[in-house]
């Protein structure tokens, strides 16, 4: 890992389109999320405490854990960056002037294309998988622990939260509609582990993934996204969202009219990092919680 | 001719030299620097020892939910485990057990100790923390509300099993 965890967390930015977008997001999860940002401002913020000395070996302590490759952490942010890093540059330098601006969005059609629906299937799949490894990782369950992390969604709060209602619209909800979860389902049922080889995230991230295979790799894939379905379901009918309500909020920062959903995902898809910038965030407020209560 | 595309060659040396002087001008050190350098010298076992108490040990140790909290489990690693309270939906307090063989320092604040939680030695460390020795393992109770006092913090502290943890290895 070339970057220290306190220079990752130092450089979140505090503005920009992922900013915004978990902003907007705020009415599924209100005051849940709030973007803290700086290693020692997240110490402060996680722990309460103030004293300089103090805080001194709360952030020594966290960067050795950090470093320590046998404690998982390191794979967990990895995933974090992984499932969130590909097709990144179109967007980011086509929007590099754009940040705290209202987007029009359809001068960004003709470099974005919406992806077809089993793709937009694996990646959401592959992007809760990532979700269940790296809770393991980071709180040191064994990495098949399907119960466990679902008995833990529950719990989710702040950054986790948000990163997951982020999922659940942005690249569920929007891309794929109102029944996207029975779709996603059904998407991965005709999904053979050939396909999935083919997909360029699952390449990268399956090493991390339990089985011995791509066949075993994808009922894995399947098993977890079936266990949450229940959560997901929960937090849309709690929420009674839809894809409209979720893009009328959506709407404080980019302009797209509701029959070019399609283009809003890809756009979105290519434009922000919230699985990076949130992981970091969660990942930081672990391994602080675990130095402050350690030294 | 040859002078002026010789003056050509200087100029973009000079530039070339100005460039890479301020693009690698030393950032001033960090206060973490020295603990990033130290623990990147070896990939991995640096942080927690080899031979620390497995967390799945501590698990059983934690006190029950009781009183209207509630306790969840957050963290469980070699050396470690960590739970929180809750109450009414609110996070309250962290409770820890730590193994002290990956962190000598942490167990030399209590020699400074004037005071015995359950019969071990205890201290109050910054605003939020209270933690007692219990041979080598060091158990904390964290706030994580400002109802969660001092006080309370003794009180869950000794609704450890203490005695079971002393008796680990």
């Amino acid at each position: 890992m070339s970057k220290s965890i306190v220079d990752l967390v130092d450089q979140l930015p505090t503005g920009g389109l992922t900013i915004s977008m978990l902003k907007s997001l705020d009415f599924v999860a209100p005051g849940e999320w709030q973007n803290t940002v700086g290693f020692v401002n997240t110490i402060k913020t996680v722990t309460g405490e103030d004293d300089e000395d103090l805080i001194q070996q709360i952030g020594e302590r966290a960067v050795y854990l950090f470093n320590d490759k046998s404690q998982g952490y390191q794979t967990a942010l990895w995933l974090y960056q992984t499932v969130d890093g590909t097709d990144k540059a179109l967007g980011a330098a086509a929007l590099a002037n754009k940040v705290g601006e209202k987007i029009p969005l359809l001068g960004f059609l003709n470099s974005v294309t919406p992806k077809p629906d089993k793709a937009q299937t694996i990646d959401l799949t592959l992007k809760l998988v990532a979700e269940l490894v790296a809770f393991c990782q980071i709180n040191g369950i064994p990495g098949d622990s399907i119960g466990d992390f679902v008995a833990s969604l529950g719990e989710y709060s702040g950054e986790s939260l948000i990163r997951m209602v982020a999922l659940v619209c942005v690249d569920g909800l929007i891309p794929l509609g109102p029944d996207f979860i029975s779709k996603a389902i059904s998407g991965l049922n005709q999904t053979n582990p050939q396909e999935l080889e083919k997909n360029s995230t699952f390449q990268n991230i399956k090493d991390v993934i339990p089985g011995n295979n791509a066949g075993s790799k994808l009922n894995f894939i399947g098993e977890s996204f079936d266990s949450v379905k229940g959560w997901m379901n929960g937090l849309v009918s709690a929420n009674n969202l839809t894809p409209q309500k979720v893009v009328h909020n959506l709407q404080s920062f980019a302009d797209i009219a509701d029959d070019k959903l399609d283009y809003l995902a890809a756009f979105l898809d290519v434009a922000t990092n919230y699985y990076e910038h949130t992981g970091t965030q969660t990942l930081a407020r672990r391994l602080i919680e675990r130095a402050v209560a350690e030294i | 001719m040859i002078l002026h595309r010789g003056r050509r060659v200087v100029a973009a040396l000079l530039l070339s030299v100005v460039l890479l002087t301020t693009a690698c001008t030393p950032k001033t050190p960090g206060r973490f620097d020295q603990a990033q350098k130290e623990s990147t010298q070896q990939k991995s076992g640096q942080a927690v020892s080899k031979t620390a108490t497995q967390g799945s040990e501590f698990n059983k140790l934690f006190p029950d939910a009781g009183d209207g909290y509630q306790r969840v489990y957050t963290q469980e690693k070699k050396g470690f485990a960590e739970a929180k309270l809750k109450k009414a939906g609110k996070d309250i307090a962290l409770l820890s057990i730590s193994d002290t063989t990956s962190t000598p320092s942490a167990v030399a604040k209590f020699s400074k100790s004037t005071k015995k939680i359950g019969g071990y030695p205890a201290v109050e460390v910054g605003k939020t923390q209270t933690a007692i020795l219990v041979g080598k393992y060091q158990v904390k109770a964290l706030s994580r509300d400002s109802s969660f006092t001092a006080s309370d913090r003794a009180d869950w502290l000794e609704k450890f099993n203490l005695n079971g943890l002393a008796k680990l290895k």
